[in-house]
């Protein structure tokens, strides 16, 4: 999620308020499709693969979005882009609602479909290693689509000088629309992984995005690398302080949000041309 | 306060005008003694989103059942009910909505109410409204220290930390040898006054037992692992955890995938509320389940419990919480209310003697016999067991069954929660 | 003058009200009031500094907790003894935390904004020994220039003196920022949102003036926040939500952020119109997503919008 988060605002520049309700569609439509699969009679230990292709699939919602609602505003300030991601986060929870109803979802007892492994003497769920290693997966993907591929320097092109790329004749409409998809889905191919190993609840997205958010700007804005730091840091310190000092969990966490951004507002992670 | 008298002046002056337009607007108030016929306009106040949206369905859908079931049966003194449902939301908003229930829409009573937060604020609202609310699930206690004694209007739910106190008595039962227990629950006062109230009673019954962790994540919190991790490090004999809505399941689900309860014994004060979604496959048996005020699948209930959960189940595709039997006994409650002060003329009554009618009043709720204290706070039972898989459903349910009366786990009225506990003869 | 005519109208619709409203109807106009003073506050920054902060629940949380605090823990009645308070803090915590994010501008600052408002969100969640955490604390009710009034049936209290006195806070706050945004503070306000870096040339501490902004604006939110809490009777964290500044951010460019009234027209409609729908739909936050969407893409300038396109006077833009 905070990966999609990234490569949107590094690109378009556009902080994306809605990036949790993604998440969270993301998180429904998995829950929806694992349970039509299973109920077709699909094989249990198979159901990471309609998971995952669901979770990509809605992401052309962010097609939709894009064209329907953000395009309209990217001449503006960049406030009412900010704006229009709250009117998205507003409009998505009540579409949640409407759709799958407010009880909790989740996928029943799938996620111990593979089984647990003994690590360094704790014992851990396999699908846990499989997301771990997906996510891996996930990122250097996007790293080589970024470093290696025609599509990648037309977006650090794009990214860096956008009247530049666009005198060089790059087309900014298709570019956006492109970018923006590709952050929504893995927004919903995120929130539909990690679904497995929790419950679809509506509230999912306003709740996520303040954490994502702090990822973000802990890992350095539009910094991919900064997105996983900033994972690690945010995850790190709330194992710490849940052991040691319960009590200030969340508040920490904001802290060292303000702290970053009044001493490195590129962020822990983030490079001189961030 | 010191000030120059041309404010006073002026003061006054506004003073005037206020008193001219209250009375003026007085005139819009519903008449004391109320029109006899047409529908009896019911308000209804249910949390649509957030964590709490099931628990709001559930109270509205039972609401909306019993509704039903009067009219076809003739309606209340032969009047039909007409249900105004608003949003119960933040407890600013609600505040108004409530407001708008009474002044605009001119309803005899407003039903429901779930969040503290909110219900302190309703509270004082309805005592000066003059309209009496009856709370599905929400108090007028601050932590658990009641704030409204003597309310005349108001009418309160159960007293958040019974369930908790309810555990806490049946722990040593089934739980024997217990010494050292951890605690999780929502980083609010229900889930610090519940862990605050089971300590107490705990410690009643096993002198020396520890508690050695408590942990507080904030409510719509999805991810326990670190949570999970820190209670594996504190190698406690059991776990305490009063949540009460989806994180239940997903705390289940967690401690599942690392093998908690192998080691460690459970009690869930409160996930009873989210039963169904406590599958076979994650919620192990042997564990302490809380159902608040009503279990579905209770073998002693009645007709009407068997007949609800039958039409809710086709109905939903749910079977239904306890919030639904708050809901029901509120709506029931206040008919019965009714009927018992028209009298014999069975002439509508005013509301303050429907009020007074609904003191110490016992009805037939779906769980079973439930009244109104005389201090307008519920009497009723609790329904807590240990889990099982020998049913015929995807989920656990408890089996044996244990059945507390508040008269037992709840303080009485005007006492100080601690010192009551402090008293008990165990 | 026609413009001069408006509000004179407006002030004299608002003032007859209460006797001509329903009593609900009057009782909403206290919230309105409220949040027109933090919306003239606000608009200080949004529409003639050009920053927009998601962080302003934080200055209303902190009038509003005053208020509670001083009437339950302090026995401090006094309305206007808790107004200054309000103030006072606002001025207190906005110095440190303009200090921080008028160094930045645009998304930064806006996200530096949020990021405050949650770490007080948090704070009084968990501290709630001092708050009353999710539960919130009582707002008893104030006396009103050393009268009190608790013999008077609450309602009869907040739709007659309890009204007029929030009518004057407004009016008092109105007059105040109509002062400031017309002195040459805020021209240089203007001259910065329009072209910082015309204005550093001329002499303009660019800084300075956004910090003075942010630290107005703080104060005028806290004065709305203590407002707020009487007609509750009960405040509580979700004041200080993030949710909520995007609701008075919302509210702001409903009415429209280039007029000097539009925030408190938008403080109006959205609080009626909020009131029509919830009774309507369940889902009425749907509809208020898609009401932005739309406001955003085609009205960016909101209800005035339409007023002051013809008459580019009122803006009160350069």
């Amino acid at each position: 999620m905070a990966a999609g988060l990234q490569v949107v605002f590094g690109v378009q520049k556009i902080f994306n308020l809605a990036c949790g309700s993604f998440y969270a569609l993301g998180a429904y439509v998995g829950v929806s499709a694992v349970g039509w699969y299973v109920g077709a009679g699909g094989p249990p230990a198979l159901f990471i693969v309609p998971l995952a292709l669901a979770g990509l699939a809605v992401g052309a919602v962010g097609i939709v979005v894009e064209r329907g609602l953000l395009r309209f505003v990217y001449d503006r300030d960049e406030t009412f882009q900010l704006l229009m991601t709250f009117a998205i986060v507003l409009m998505m929870e009540d579409a949640i609602r409407l759709t799958w109803g407010t009880a909790p979802r989740s996928t029943a007892g799938l996620y111990l479909a593979y089984g647990q492994v003994q690590l360094l003497g704790a014992t851990a769920p396999v699908y846990n290693l499989i997301v771990i290693a997906a996510s891996l997966a996930i990122a250097l993907a996007i790293g080589w689509l970024l470093a290696r591929t025609a599509f990648g320097r037309i977006i650090r092109a794009t990214a860096d000088n956008r009247e530049m790329a666009e005198a060089l004749g790059v087309d900014m409409r298709r570019v956006y629309a492109e970018v923006f998809t590709l952050g929504t889905a893995l927004g919903t191919l995120g929130g539909a992984l990690v679904i497995p190993t929790t419950a679809a609840m509506s509230e999912m997205g306003i709740e996520l995005i303040v954490e994502a958010f702090a990822v973000v700007v802990i890992g350095g804005l539009g910094s991919m690398r900064g997105a996983f730091g900033g994972a690690l840091v945010v995850g790190v310190l709330r194992a710490i302080a849940i052991s040691v000092y319960p009590e200030l969990e969340m508040l920490l966490i904001y802290l060292i949000v303000i702290a970053v951004l009044a001493a490195r507002p590129r962020g822990l992670f983030g490079g001189a041309a961030a | 306060m010191t000030h120059d008298h041309s404010s006073r002046r002026q003061f006054l002056k506004l003073l005037g005008a206020g008193a001219g337009a209250a009375a003026a607007s007085r005139l819009d108030a519903p008449a004391a003694g109320t029109q006899a016929s047409g529908p009896v306009k019911i308000g209804v106040l249910t949390i649509r989103a957030g964590v709490a949206a099931p628990v709001g369905a559930a109270g509205l859908r039972a609401t909306e059942w019993w509704a039903e079931r009067v009219n076809n049966a003739g309606g209340i003194l032969g009047r039909p009910i007409q249900l105004v449902v608003e949003e119960e939301s933040n407890p600013k908003d609600t505040v108004e909505r409530f407001r708008k229930l009474v002044l605009q829409d001119q309803v005899e009573v407003v039903l429901g109410g779930i969040s503290t937060g909110v219900t302190l604020a309703l509270g004082p609202v309805a005592e000066d409204l003059g309209t009496p609310w009856l709370s599905w699930d929400g108090t007028t206690q601050r932590g658990v220290e009641e704030t409204m004694p003597n309310p005349k209007w108001a009418f309160k739910s159960v007293d958040n930390e019974v369930e908790a106190i309810v555990a806490g008595i049946l722990t040593p039962k089934y739980f024997k040898g217990i010494k050292t227990v951890a605690g999780i629950g929502n980083d609010y006062s229900y889930g610090h006054d519940c862990w605050e109230s089971y300590q107490a009673v705990l410690r009643r019954y096993v002198s020396d037992v520890k508690f050695v962790l408590e942990l507080f994540p904030k409510l719509g919190v999805t991810d326990f692992t670190s949570h999970i991790a820190a209670i594996q490090q504190s190698k406690a004999d059991l776990l305490m955890c009063s949540f009460w809505s989806g994180d239940a399941t997903i705390i289940m689900k967690q401690a599942a995938a690392v093998g908690l309860f192998k080691t460690m014994k459970g009690v869930f004060t409160t996930a009873g509320g989210v039963h169904d979604s406590l599958k076979k496959e994650f919620t192990p048996e042997g564990l302490l389940l809380g159902y608040n005020t009503m279990y579905f699948d209770d073998p002693k209930g009645s007709a009407l419990l068997k007949q609800f959960v039958r039409e809710y189940k086709a109905k939903y595709n749910e079977y239904p919480p306890y919030e639904c039997d708050h809901a029901f006994f509120n709506a029931e409650s206040y008919k019965v209310a009714v009927e018992k002060a028209a009298g014999p003329a069975k002439k509508w009554p005013e509301k303050a003697r429907v009020v007074k009618a609904l003191e110490g009043l016992e009805i037939e709720s779906l769980s079973g016999k439930r009244s109104w204290r005389e201090d307008h706070v519920q009497m009723c039972n609790f329904y807590q067991g240990i889990t099982t898989h020998k049913n015929a459903y995807d989920f656990v349910t408890i089996g044996p069954l244990e059945v507390v009366s508040t008269k037992q786990a709840m303080k009485p009225a005007g006492s100080k929660l601690f010192e009551w506990i402090a008293g008990w003869k165990v | 003058m026609k413009g001069g005519l408006a509000v004179a109208l407006g002030a004299g619709a608002i003032a007859a009200a209460p006797l001509v409203a329903s009593t609900y109807h009057v009782l909403l106009m206290l919230p309105f009031m409220a949040y027109a003073v933090v919306l003239l506050g606000l608009n200080l920054l949004f529409g003639y500094a050009g920053l927009v902060s998601f962080g302003h629940a934080l200055f209303i949380g902190l009038g509003a907790y005053t208020g509670a605090f001083l009437t339950t823990h302090a026995k401090i009645r006094s309305l206007e003894v808790i107004l200054l308070a309000a103030a006072a803090l606002g001025a207190l915590v906005a110095v440190p935390v303009a200090a921080l994010c008028v160094r930045y501008v645009k998304i930064y600052f806006g996200m530096l904004t949020l990021a405050f408002g949650m770490v007080f969100y948090t704070f009084v969640l968990k501290f709630y020994r001092l708050t009353g955490g999710d539960e919130g604390l009582p707002f008893l009710r104030p006396s009103l220039l050393g009268q009190s009034l608790d013999a008077m049936p609450k309602t009869d209290y907040l739709v007659g003196p309890y009204y007029y006195y929030s009518l004057a806070v407004l009016g008092l706050a109105a007059l105040g920022m109509w002062r400031i945004v017309h002195s040459p503070f805020g021209l240089c306000l203007k001259t910065i949102r329009d072209n910082p870096a015309k204005a550093e040339t001329l002499g303009i501490g660019v800084t300075r003036h956004r910090f003075y902004a942010f630290v107005i604006s703080a104060v005028y939110a806290a004065v709305g926040g203590a407002l707020l809490g009487p007609p509750t009777g009960n405040v509580d964290p979700t004041l200080a939500y993030w949710t909520h500044s995007g609701n008075i951010v919302f509210m702001t460019l409903l009415g429209g952020f280039t007029s000097f009234f539009g925030p408190v027209v938008g403080a109006f409609v959205f609080i009626y119109l909020q009131n029509w729908v919830m009774s309507v739909v369940p889902y009425w936050r749907l509809i208020f997503g898609a009401m932005l969407a739309v406001i955003v893409i085609l009205a960016p300038d909101g209800l005035m919008g339409f007023v002051t396109r013809r008459r580019p006077a009122l803006a009160g833009r350069t």
